[in-house]
């Protein structure tokens, strides 16, 4: 039998498109390597795991680079036990291929910066995904939100008027708080100056960055506005290797600014969003980009510079330290312009050793936040970024990422570090004078009554199988004024839910008994329950089908373990407060 | 001189470097054609201070400049080892031209010392190599056979360079016909062998070094 019949089909279409994805850069790549080792203990998996080789970059290289010997170059198609040459045949090895090239690397490219060879591991690390993802074969969570960056055009398939709503109230926040009833968020006005774009992320677990960004716009007059479509910036492609999703997501975004006559999109602070969108998505969509992008950091630094807005840095007085995103550092080169700015707007900055393209990557990387079947083993790779952070004595680790913020919440969380993680925008917006304001004197900061506090009245069920976890959400809750219930599993929330006829129900998708898809249509269908809003926590994405492919109305939210204790209020302040905003309405 | 050793310092080597030279350039030839270089649409990004141009430069020089690399700073031995390794390899080839075309270069003691010194020291080099990569569990777990082997052949060959510097036939032939019988072989098996990385290395270092400058990121910044 030949070699190609003994091949499964989806092994031989990955051979196959090889052929077609191998450029000259990654033909380099794959030949140049002399197993040297001088880039082994630049990764932080192999720093993590002392004495297993199976991490070594050239180690999880060669698993790549062996189909090229194979297949593509001369001496491993003669000899192949010589140079280690091999191919894949069946779906298992597939299987675990993709181990490999998502499981054990987060494609940070410090291996790549540490090889004096020039072989670019991320790169094709990156290609072999898409050779994968190609024939279906990937983590379960890179299908799900490949799926909703298709369908939905975001990848944590936020609806269109959900969007709208979270800035329609971050807009009344704003102008509670600049008590300035001129201060707005201009949605899909044509000609201005500024395109404003996000990260989906922002509306599901952090809408306070959105008001931020735009204290910040409206403090500066800037001419301003975000798209009420084709707002996403992120890019799952730059992590799936799927280099069609890549160009279709960055072509929504491009023809949105185009349509609206933008002058130049600013890209809210993430690592791969601008990686994805400034750098690597023209090329994946052939597309010659006719405006101007550039990162938030630049657009905030510039307003200092310009005096456009005014900053006091006293209102940042924590000692703070700054994760480099390894896109922005490694791929984009932005490593002096968060710095500038931090200077500006923080009084102790302490510097985190390594630091710029040499900084450890977060473990959230490559879309691993997604992958939840690998935390463990993320987890494990942490210990390299907590001892960082640990040395650098600081409160807050600020990040101009949001991919980081998720990670580093998560290995601050295992480790312990009790430090707090933000953004520059955060920092800015706090730092901002506003002349106004600053004419007002605080005399002392007021006791709040229980019956002020956001969630006073309000009843809720926190419905979670780890005892933990329960506790964790509903000390936030109680501490805010909720009165909470707790349950353990599907039939207790369904129980409780019952008896208790709460505003609110937080449900975990991976519980003991019966099954939550079921517990929760019970409840969507059930008359009794027509106001009861649900609100998913899940740290398994994976499982949203479970709830999100039943005939019935959709959960009204939905956030990814770990949840921040200001994601989990503001989330559910959302929630309710839209909830009975419709009902006057109504 | 024996006629079999005037053949393996003249003709065999001829043969040696021509047939190294059709396969190189077939070999560059198949790279450049097979394999397309990818396209930048997007518009320069990063410092102004960084350019395609400066990082294909910085990229190049990386090789000289060990403070530039946390894997070649953090590791002065190594970084020694390589620049040794390497001399001793130019030195060897350079001995394969000067003992049939410019003998009485080696007429000087010192030159011949010079020689020796270099290549022997390259030897000593290639000897830690080989302990490291049968020693090292990282190492041995990346090794092909092609990785010990080429180590190997060329500890080897170094051993009888130093041995024929002096183109000395006072103790007999044997090490000056062993000497110029590896080169042609090491020219042979080279194209085919991980040693031919060289040919390589300006390829990767170019478009890492392109990239990395349009992308703002090479030259390094600030630290």
């Amino acid at each position: 039998m030949s070699d190609a019949k003994s091949r499964s089909h989806k092994a031989q279409k990955v051979i196959d498109r090889m052929g077609q994805k191998l450029s000259r850069q990654i033909a380099g790549s794959m030949i140049a390597c002399v197993h040297c080792g001088m880039c082994i203990d630049s990764c932080h998996y192999v720093l993590a795991n002392p004495g297993d080789p199976t991490y070594a970059p050239p180690y999880k290289a060669d698993k790549i680079r062996k189909l090229f010997k194979k297949h593509f170059d001369w001496t491993g198609r003669v000899a192949p036990w010589w140079v280690k040459a091999g191919s894949v045949y069946t779906d298992e090895d597939l299987q675990e291929l993709k181990d490999v090239v998502f499981g054990m690397c987060t494609n940070c490219r410090r291996c790549s910066l540490n090889c004096p060879m020039g072989v670019d591991f991320a790169t094709f690390n990156r290609m072999a995904r898409g050779l994968l993802v190609s024939v279906g074969v990937m983590p379960e969570g890179v299908a799900v939100v490949s799926k909703d960056q298709w369908e939905t055009g975001n990848q944590m398939g936020v609806l269109k008027e959900d969007y709208l709503e979270t800035i329609e109230w971050m807009e009344e926040e704003m102008r509670d708080e600049l008590e300035d009833p001129d201060a707005k968020i201009p949605i899909d006005n044509p000609d201005c100056e500024v395109i404003y774009s996000i990260n989906p992320r922002e509306v599901k677990y952090d809408p306070r960055t959105i008001a931020d960004a735009a204290k910040v716009f409206h403090a500066a007059g800037e001419s301003w506005t975000m798209p009420s479509e084709g707002w996403d910036m992120t890019n799952f492609g730059l992590f799936s290797g799927d280099d069609d999703l890549g160009a279709s997501v960055a072509k929504r975004l491009y023809e949105k600014v185009i349509e609206l006559r933008g002058k130049r999109l600013v890209i809210s602070e993430c690592g791969h969003g601008l990686r994805s969108t400034q750098c690597e998505a023209p090329n994946w969509a052939k597309f010659d980009v006719p405006f101007e992008m550039e990162s938030s950091v630049f657009t905030m630094l510039r307003y200092i510079k310009e005096g456009r807005i005014k900053v006091d840095k006293s209102r940042n007085p924590k000692p703070v330290t700054y994760h480099d995103s390894c896109n922005l550092a490694r791929s984009c080169g932005v490593t002096e312009e968060p710095r500038e700015l931090l200077h500006l707007v923080c009084e102790d900055f302490r510097e985190m050793y390594p630091n710029r393209a040499e900084n450890y990557c977060c473990t959230g990387g490559g879309g691993a936040m997604s992958m939840s079947e690998y935390t463990p083993r993320r987890l494990k790779s942490g210990v390299v970024k907590a001892n960082q952070l640990k040395d650098t004595g600081a409160e807050v680790v600020v990040t101009s990422c949001h991919n980081c913020v998720d990670g580093l919440t998560d290995v601050i969380r295992h480790y312990e570090l009790n430090m707090e993680v933000t953004q520059l925008v955060n920092l800015v917006a706090n730092a901002l004078v506003i002349e106004e304001k600053v004419a007002v004197p605080v005399e002392r900061v007021p006791e709040v009554a229980v019956a002020d506090l956001p969630l006073a009245g309000r009843r809720l069920v926190v419905a979670d199988d780890e005892p933990d976890q329960v506790e964790f959400l509903a000390a936030v809750l109680e501490d805010n004024g909720a009165t909470v219930f707790r349950a353990g599993t599907g039939d207790e929330a369904l129980e409780l839910v019952r008896r208790e006829k709460p505003d609110l129900l937080t449900l975990d998708l991976s519980m003991p008994g019966r099954d939550v898809g079921e517990v929760f249509e019970m409840l969507r269908t059930e008359l009794a329950f027509e106001d009861l809003k649900v609100c998913v926590i899940t740290g398994r994405p994976e499982l949203r089908r479970l709830i999100y492919d039943r005939s019935v109305r959709r959960p009204e939210g939905y956030l990814d373990k770990p949840v921040s204790e200001e994601s989990l209020i503001l989330n559910v302040r959302k929630i309710l407060e839209l909830a009975h905003e419709h009902e006057t309405v109504g | 001189m024996s006629n079999l050793l005037h053949f393996s310092e003249h003709t065999l080597q001829e043969i040696a470097l021509t047939f190294m030279a059709l396969v190189y350039v077939t070999r560059i030839t198949w790279f450049l054609r097979r394999f397309k270089a990818g396209t930048e649409r997007q518009a320069p990004s990063g410092s102004p201070q960084t350019t395609k141009a400066k990082g294909v430069l910085y990229s190049w020089a990386n090789v000289a400049m060990p403070w530039a690399m946390e894997s070649t700073r953090s590791r002065p031995f190594m970084y020694v080892q390589f620049v040794v390794f390497h001399l001793g390899v130019t030195a060897a080839i350079a001995l394969s031209f000067v003992i049939p075309y410019g003998a009485e270069l080696l007429d000087s003691q010192l030159v011949v010392l010079l020689f020796q010194v270099i290549i022997g020291a390259a030897c000593a080099v290639g000897v830690v190599r080989m302990i490291r990569r049968v020693s090292n569990p990282y190492i041995r777990a990346i090794s092909s056979p092609d990785d010990y082997f080429s180590v190997a052949l060329l500890t080897v060959w170094f051993f009888f360079a130093v041995l024929a510097a002096p183109n000395s036939t006072a103790m007999g032939e044997w090490h000056l016909l062993t000497y110029f019988l590896l080169t042609a072989f090491f020219l042979v098996y080279v194209p085919f062998s991980k040693i031919s990385h060289y040919l390589y290395y300006p390829f990767t270092r170019y478009y890492f070094g392109k990239s990395m400058g349009y992308r703002g990121v090479y030259p390094l910044r600030g630290g």
